[in-house]
């Protein structure tokens, strides 16, 4: 074959080629020869749904299930967007903010004012009103009264126990206060085992915060940050205590904590209701589900209200293509009674309707009901959730109190520039 | 072709342009034909890599976050404020880690090329066994390596221990005075491979006559590697190095993923500051300043390494 073609030849190729790709990209912008838009007449159209859950083993199939069990019904095709959830905000936060993202997206109630702040979250609260979700889990999901997020599941972090190796270490009650379950982590150091595997890693010190509310720091007095005052440095001090006595380990997160839990090397962690699951299929003991035993956080002095932060999740709406469609599905997979009962069978995660919280199933299930009673009853909000910059706020503590451990500074001096660089972040 | 244009007029009046149809082809120069050719190569590299690269960088001058809309010109701000502060500890952390990182594995590298470069038995084997660690994904060689240096069920705090060397089991990735050594031992285990297929090439293109002649003048196998051996592998070995110091500056993701730039900022490098200040705290601002200084830094090496190449016939 003849490769003389002419200059003039080349151009009129390249014009040529141009003009298919112009051609094929105003075809693929026009209209569907289906019909008229169906976002727009309010029939089921595709959507995405982000999710950290998608990215874990645990959790992963009966995010698919009911992902494909909604699809098939509504003849559509949910995208899975799966993110990791130590990255999820930051990677869903770009793509929001740039456009690439629209759908429903499960949320930590801890980031909704974060992403609340880009201004693309649907409001929900109409589709709220009458969903019969419980007033608390309503609220959960607000920023400023604004339902941004339908309640997904609620409940709180607390501490989880081995009752089996409490019970080899002499344990017999849970500790009430700090100075029982300082003894009690000295108890548990002689069986061998890591006695707390409380957070050491930056990535899940905001764990910390909770003691310190324990020791008495509200964290927030109006706008003014207290993380610096007495009880915070106390707190940061005894936890550094128990790292230096190696009551507690150095290179644990989360998923740490539930891998050396699982495998019966710890006795405690901290951990939401959701750590069930992750240990019990995790676990080689096939036991270890009857040694679970949530208990309440120790108190200062006795007589002290125990301290638990609230947690959960809720699902959001980006606004965008297919929003209404993906706000239907939010409503569906956090209300249909059928549907959350299903979700709390196969991941114990408790449900946010009057209904389903009423149900037998949930109601029967010991781990549920205890932790309820226990950690649940007690939990309250992060103050620093309510603003949109929490995510930051919340690294600048935790690098601080991740220098006091490793022994680069003292508490107190770490104490007032974690505060003096939380106050900074609110505006 | 028209052939219009060929008869002269007589009329006396200006004439007329031919009907647009009927224009003669303007000829192209062969510069302005390349420039044509290159020019949706050239819009795609500045829709790509120019607008992003200008974009961020201009971002240095604002205050400017990612969660909130707008932003506010500060000038030299950014700039001033990290030069005072964060820009001295890590610079020195990223030229350990830099300097760590490319000298390490370039000796194991050439130990190994040398090794290779002799007749030993199952040579050929393992030279494909030894690129295994370069043909695993970055991300897949930080887990394995957190798995080995975890310090509550590592692989390295089980060897040492069985083996009598530590008491207890120690925290390398969560001190701060073992983490960077750490990264950097991981590091050494992805790259040593690349640098060895390199010196191995290099190798064979020393004459074996000059060996046999330092031989016969009586030379060791000492002598030899430093007259013979290393004057030829001067080049490549110059590029190698060059080219290391200059990826291992930028580099990323085994860092982060090991330690996330812990602990306490023990292994933060120019890299994972400018993803935690963007990502994590938000700020554009100070990231894009954290990035102009560190690309200043970065063209200083890659200039170098230009006029080397070029030097070197290579460009």
């Amino acid at each position: 074959m003849s490769s003389n073609l002419s200059r003039r030849d080349m151009f009129r190729l390249v014009g040529l080629g141009a003009g298919a790709v112009g051609f094929g990209g105003l075809a693929a912008c026009a209209p569907s020869a289906d019909g008229p838009d169906k976002d727009t007449a309010k029939s089921a159209t595709n959507f995405s749904f982000a999710s950290w859950s998608l990215a874990d083993n645990a959790s992963k199939a009966k995010i698919e299930e009911l992902m494909s069990g909604y699809g098939s019904k509504a003849g559509i095709t949910v995208n899975g967007v799966p993110l990791a959830y130590n990255n999820y905000l930051n990677q869903l936060t770009l793509q929001v903010r740039g456009g690439q993202f629209s759908g429903a997206a499960q949320m930590d109630i801890a980031w909704l004012a974060g992403l609340a702040a880009l201004g693309k979250l649907r409001d929900l609260g109409d589709v709220a009103k009458d969903a019969g979700y419980t007033e608390a889990a309503l609220t959960s999901g607000q920023v400023d009264g604004k339902q941004v997020g339908l309640p997904w599941t609620t409940a709180a972090i607390g501490l989880i126990a081995n009752r089996d190796l409490m019970q080899k270490a002499g344990i017999t009650t849970a500790p009430a206060t700090i100075a029982d379950f300082e003894a009690a982590l000295r108890a548990l150091k002689g069986t061998g085992a890591i006695p707390y595997a409380a957070s050491t890693k930056v990535a899940q010190l905001k764990d910390i915060l909770i003691w310190m509310q324990t020791f008495g720091s509200p964290l927030l007095d109006g706008d003014k940050v207290t993380v610096g005052d007495d009880p915070s440095v106390e707190a940061v001090t005894w936890y550094k205590k128990l790292y230096d006595e190696k009551l507690i380990a150095p290179d644990v997160e989360r998923v740490d904590a539930r891998t050396l839990f699982a495998q019966g090397k710890t006795a405690m962690y901290d951990d939401a209701i959701v750590g069930r699951d992750f240990v019990v299929k995790g676990s080689p003991d096939k036991s270890i589900a009857d040694k679970l035993d949530p208990i309440a956080r120790p108190v200062k002095n006795a007589g002290d209200k125990p301290r638990a932060v609230q947690w959960g999740h809720a699902v959001v709406v980006v606004e965008g293509e297919g929003a209404n469609t993906a706000t239907d599905f939010a409503k569906w997979l956090t209300s249909d009674e059928q549907t959350v009962l299903g979700y709390f069978k196969d991941l114990s995660l408790p449900p946010t309707t009057t209904a389903a919280l009423a149900s037998e199933q949930v109601k029967t299930d010991q781990f549920t009901s205890q932790f309820s009673e226990r950690i649940t009853a007690t939990a309250t909000p992060n103050p620093f959730w309510k603003y949109p910059q929490y995510a930051q706020m919340e690294t600048a503590i935790s690098e601080q109190v991740q220098a006091v451990l490793v022994g680069k500074t003292k508490p107190a001096d770490a104490m007032r520039e974690a505060g003096r660089a939380v106050q900074a972040l609110i505006k | 072709m028209s052939t219009d244009t060929a008869h002269p007029d007589t009329t006396g009046r200006t004439p007329a342009s031919p009907p647009a149809g009927n224009r003669p082809p303007r000829s192209l120069g062969d510069g302005a034909f390349a420039a044509l050719l290159m020019l949706p190569a050239l819009a795609m590299l500045a829709a790509i890599v120019v607008y992003p690269l200008v974009a961020s960088l201009v971002t240095a001058f604002f205050e400017q976050s990612l969660v909130e809309p707008g932003r506010t010109f500060v000038g030299l701000h950014n700039i001033t404020d990290l030069l005072g502060g964060d820009f001295w500890r890590l610079l020195r952390q990223t030229l350990v880690f830099t300097v760590g990182a490319t000298i390490a594995p370039f000796l194991v590298g050439l130990a190994l090329a040398l090794a290779l470069n002799t007749r030993i038995r199952g040579r050929a084997t393992l030279r494909g066994l030894l690129l295994i660690p370069w043909l695993v994904p970055s991300v897949v060689v930080s887990f394995l390596w957190m798995w080995i240096f975890n310090a509550n069920y590592g692989l390295a705090n089980g060897a040492l221990e069985a083996l009598g060397l530590i008491d207890a089991p120690q925290a390398w990735l969560a001190g701060p005075g073992t983490a960077m050594t750490a990264v950097i031992v991981a590091k050494t285990w992805a790259s040593f491979p690349w640098i060895m297929v390199m010196l191995l090439a290099g190798l064979q293109t020393v004459p074996l006559e000059l060996h046999e002649a330092a031989e016969t003048d009586g030379a060791g196998a000492v002598q030899r590697f430093f007259a013979v051996t290393l004057p030829h592998l001067r080049g490549i070995i110059g590029i190698v190095l060059l080219l290391e110091l200059i990826w291992n500056f930028q580099h990323f993701d085994l860092i982060y993923v090991m330690t996330g730039g812990g602990p306490a900022g023990a292994t933060e490098t120019f890299a994972t500051a400018v993803y935690e200040t963007a990502f994590q705290g938000f700020d554009l601002g100070r990231a894009g300043a954290l990035g102009l200084l560190w690309m200043v830094l970065l063209l200083g090496m890659v200039a170098i390494y230009v006029r080397r190449s070029e030097r070197e016939g290579q460009l």
